[in-house]
């Protein structure tokens, strides 16, 4: 996956608020939690596949729905094969459920990170009327996201630049050691990421204690009503598919 | 770099948190956020492991916390790290959520006590901000039908009888002490890791 840093929408064929993108990420979370059966989770996920091909990932969109396809085939294969050795099923109930589980909530993190630019994020939640201090933090927690994974690949490669692998058996073997060459550039050098950050901040006067313009067209347009009524109908459809479930109907 | 630190808390020594400590603190929860889920993505396929996370995510993620509460060295950093932890990581149980926002609070009133500047208080403050990681379980705890539900749903029966026979009535004290436990080796941890390599390079 390459993450680039500054998320677009320019290319979409729609544009959703940032608002609605948060509200989306908020019910991804909850149905991952409260909804019990492959069918809602699946159902969900395709809907956020195709919001996130309609603003203007269409590849990333695809690739994240052919991985969910194979996901949710083997787990078709594994309810009908009964001879399977006990440990293999094991271990792809696990690896396949992890990913059932996680799916719709990293997606949607994903597609505020991809989708929103920044000074869309910031304005959009100002016009709201939220505290400058709330939403900064946040911001920035979704900003950082991809450069921690940016700034893990770099330090995976310059370990094995230097001979220093970072297998799962050189983790269990040397624990303290691995602790100490992994997080310490990463910390190393996200630090001069949000230094350089703050500085542009700075620069850009958000510390001053006004109302700011913005040149950002701040709007919940049809398309966001839309979204926000379909999202709270998926929830609670998926609310009452689990509840069908653990009343014992088979799905 | 250091030469700026120094000057800064001189000319104008102010409590606010300015923008700047607000980008800190993000952006530490967002790596904090990724080590802890990549911790519990790993133990969460052994049920025995699973429980006994918090542990493991106080002995890595303390340098984490550490250098983000020394950096700002004001009244929130561990606040926001606190909410943005529980937004994420415990965000489908609401009880749950509120109750991680109201340990970091504590570890808040215990770096309080040390005045914003005591070393030891804002060491001592993780042993107090790692309960949280008890959080997400608290579902287990006070929502056990819905969680077995889960559970078997997700990972089966004999994965959901597993984490049910280890779940007993005293676990969630049991996973208190293992939080504190791994926090208190994380914190030794951290303080020689940030004497090492941050205090060296003025950054803290």
């Amino acid at each position: 996956m390459d993450l680039t840093f500054y998320g677009e929408d320019v290319k979409g064929l729609i544009r959703v608020d940032p608002r609605t993108k948060v509200l989306i990420f908020i019910t991804s979370s909850l149905v991952c939690v409260s909804s019990y059966s492959d069918i809602g989770i699946a159902m969900y996920s395709v809907v956020l596949c195709i919001l996130f091909a309609l603003c203007g990932k269409p590849m990333t969109a695809l690739k994240a729905s052919l991985a969910l396809g194979v996901v949710l085939f083997v787990r078709a294969m594994m309810g009908n094969s009964k001879g399977a050795p006990e440990v293999i099923v094991m271990v792809l109930t696990l690896i396949t459920t992890s990913f059932m589980f996680a799916f719709p909530t990293l997606m949607s993190i994903y597609f505020i990170v991809k989708t929103t630019r920044i000074s869309h994020f910031l304005s959009a939640f100002q016009a709201m009327h939220v505290p400058v201090k709330a939403i900064v933090p946040v911001a920035v927690f979704f900003r950082f996201l991809p450069t921690v994974t940016d700034e893990w690949n770099g330090i995976r490669k310059a370990m094995a630049f230097r001979g220093i692998s970072l297998s799962p058996v050189q983790i269990i073997v040397h624990p303290w050691k691995t602790i100490e060459f992994i997080l310490i550039p990463m910390l190393f050098s996200s630090m001069s990421v949000m230094e350089e950050l703050a500085a542009a901040t700075m620069a850009r006067g958000m510390d001053l204690e006004v109302r700011r313009s913005s040149y950002e067209e701040v709007k919940l347009h049809a398309v966001d009503y839309l979204l926000i009524v379909l999202f709270a109908a998926m929830f609670v459809l998926a609310a009452v598919i689990a509840q069908m479930a653990k009343e014992g109907a088979v799905l | 770099m250091a030469k700026k630190e120094m000057v800064n808390p001189a000319t104008q020594p102010d409590k606010k948190l300015r923008v700047k400590d607000l980008i800190f603190a993000g952006a530490f929860a967002a790596i904090y956020v990724v080590v802890m889920l990549l911790i519990v993505m790993v133990c969460g396929t052994v049920p025995v492991l699973y429980l006994i996370t918090p542990l493991f995510v106080g002995i890595v993620c303390a340098t984490i916390y550490e250098l983000c509460v020394l950096k700002v060295r004001k009244f929130g950093a561990a606040l926001i790290l606190g909410i943005l932890f529980a937004v994420t990581a415990s965000s489908g149980y609401l009880p749950g959520m509120f109750i991680a926002i109201g340990v970091a609070l504590l570890a808040e009133l215990v770096i309080l006590i040390g005045k914003y500047k005591s070393k030891k208080f804002f060491l001592l403050s993780y042993l107090v901000f790692n309960l949280n990681m008890v959080c997400p379980f608290s579902n287990l705890y006070l929502n056990r039908s819905s969680f077995m539900a889960m559970a078997t749903e997700y990972y089966g029966e004999s994965y959901a009888n597993g984490v049910a026979a280890l779940a007993t009535s005293w676990m969630p004290f049991a996973q208190m002490g293992l939080a504190v436990l791994g926090a208190a080796i994380g914190v030794l941890i951290a303080s020689k890791l940030i004497k090492k390599h941050f205090e060296k390079a003025g950054i803290v």
